[in-house]
């Protein structure tokens, strides 16, 4: 499996995947292993923590064993055939799990919290937290970009960066971008993506939640790969390590407040609707890179069996 | 502020009073970008003066987003395409109720939006022909503050020279096939039934209501 080497301690390797890349794919081909690793690089946690995690992994195992695979609809229904190779999610019952999983973690306490941090901050202190935070990713923006073949954006980015950091007080003000330097905001899956990597089935991950084999790997690379954390792991700052990646959570969650209220609230299945934006979502973001300037819009006409009457 | 309001109101229906007779016009001539562009203005206007409108009850409010949607946004069309292969297999009857259906959800969605509305504008950038009778408006949404955010409108003209919306794409994400593939999901989960989605449909528009 592809990413089973930059697996982050909270992740499950899925079995499933291996050959879901082929175009056909039948139950046989969903043979389910779990390879988790039982021991994270534990300095930072207790045994206690550990323990805990420990009981939830298998908790979770247990669930995504008996959930499984999708069976695929037979031969004799084309249409429906279609549809299922279209949805491209072999693992949706498993993906369910983790997803209700998710949303069980979101309701009880990641939203709450969020709802807390725009309740307590406003609005201006909030932009300055993202703000600052947007300034330190600017290495994995800029190596994001130079990959995307746009050294001309790479700059840009540098610009940025000098910027903010200085007349924008350490990044808290993105000054740059009322000067005609907006951000932009390259990831490795999206690079992945330009380079002509598909993204493979749909897979929902524990805590991170939406996304496919190659967005996870780009996740996992770019978790390690963060020269900022890197050096605050090598020098016993993991606190702040992990400081940064707790009030990113809330500060994105935060953002994101209304709109998966809206999402949820307007949804039949709130879990199809999250698959088809992010799957939306990341083309559009890969089609961005790929041609800037250019809106490309998504075409009814890709999708199969569209009845037309008149 | 409310004068300006007031002033962009009646610019609009300036405008609107000119634009109309001359879409009209135009379906025996060709239509123009222009003639695109104005429909997606107006539609725009129209939504912004009701949500400004604080003369208005509730009530009144949703009424004229109801009307408003029903006449700018091709729902038949919209609802075939969100209930794809199983249209065909649904009779008459569970046709109309889906589509009446749909329309009380998009209503209530819509109107639900529109209740966070801040001061936001829209600008129409240009617009492509798509197909033989559908054009694509690009437009921007430009809020007070964050960047603007990229829309794009499908709409087809009818025999008559009236346009309608047939999607709308917001940051590249298609309102379309995202109803459709979670119109989809609901069906099979209620083992392919057209009465069930019909079903989980009202409960939908039950908790929408409860929420506004």
């Amino acid at each position: 499996m592809a990413y089973s080497f930059v697996e982050p301690p909270w992740f499950f390797g899925l079995g499933c995947v291996t050959e879901i890349s082929a175009p056909s794919f039948g139950v046989e081909a969903c043979d389910f292993r779990i390879s988790h690793r039982s021991q994270p690089s534990g300095q930072m946690m207790s045994l206690k923590a550990l323990q805990k995690v420990g009981v939830r992994v298998t908790l979770a195992s247990a669930a995504l064993l008996l959930a499984g695979c999708a069976t695929p609809p037979p031969d004799d229904d084309p249409e429906a055939k279609a549809e299922f190779e279209q949805l491209n999610d072999p693992l949706e019952p498993t993906n369910r799990v983790i997803f209700e999983f998710n949303d069980m973690l979101d309701v009880y306490f990641l939203r709450p919290v969020a709802q807390g941090y725009r309740a307590i901050l406003p609005k201006f202190g909030r932009d300055r937290v993202a703000d600052f935070l947007d300034n330190l990713k600017m290495p994995l923006y800029f190596t994001n970009n130079l990959l995307q073949g746009n050294p001309s954006l790479a700059g840009v980015t540098i610009e940025r960066f000098v910027l903010n950091s200085t007349f924008g007080v350490a990044g808290l003000m993105d000054v740059a971008t009322p000067l005609g330097l907006p951000g932009n905001k390259p990831d490795l899956g999206q690079t992945f993506g330009v380079w002509g990597i598909g993204e493979g089935p749909y897979l929902v991950l524990p805590l991170m939640g939406p996304s496919n084999p190659r967005d996870a790997v780009g996740l996992g690379i770019e978790a390690v790969a963060d020269p900022l954390d890197y050096y605050l792991a090598n020098n016993e700052m993991n606190w702040v390590l992990w400081t940064r990646f707790g009030i990113s959570g809330i500060s994105q969650r935060e953002a994101y407040l209304d709109a998966l209220d809206d999402v949820k609230r307007t949804s039949l299945d709130y879990y199809s609707a999250m698959r088809s934006l992010y799957r939306q979502r990341r083309n559009a973001q890969i089609n961005e890179a790929d041609n800037p300037g250019q809106t490309v819009v998504p075409s009814p006409d890709n999708h199969i069996d569209i009845p037309k009457i008149k | 502020m409310i004068r300006r309001t007031f002033l962009h109101a009646a610019t609009l229906c300036f405008l609107a009073a000119v634009a109309i007779p001359a879409s009209g016009r135009a379906a025996t001539t060709a239509t123009t970008t222009q003639d695109a562009q104005t429909f997606i203005q107006r539609l725009a206007h129209e939504a912004i003066t009701t949500v400004a409108d604080s003369q208005l009850s509730d009530a009144e409010r949703d009424d004229h987003f109801r009307r408003l949607f029903v006449s700018s946004f091709d729902i038949p069309e919209i609802g075939r395409f969100v209930l794809s292969r199983y249209w065909r297999t649904a009779t008459p009857d569970q046709q109309q109720n889906f589509l009446k259906l749909f329309e009380d959800i998009n209503v209530l969605t819509w109107a639900q939006r529109f209740k966070d509305y801040h001061g936001e504008t829209l600008e129409t950038l240009g617009a492509t022909k798509d197909g033989d009778r559908g054009w694509i408006v690009d437009s921007r949404i430009t809020r007070k503050q964050g960047p603007p955010i990229p829309v794009q409108w499908r709409i087809r003209q009818s025999d008559d020279g009236s346009f309608r919306v047939v999607d709308i794409i917001v940051e590249g994400v298609s309102m379309a096939i995202t109803y459709r593939s979670d119109y989809a999901a609901a069906m099979q989960s209620s083992g392919g039934r057209v009465d069930s989605l019909l079903a989980a449909m009202r409960k939908k528009i039950d908790q929408l209501k409860a929420a506004g």
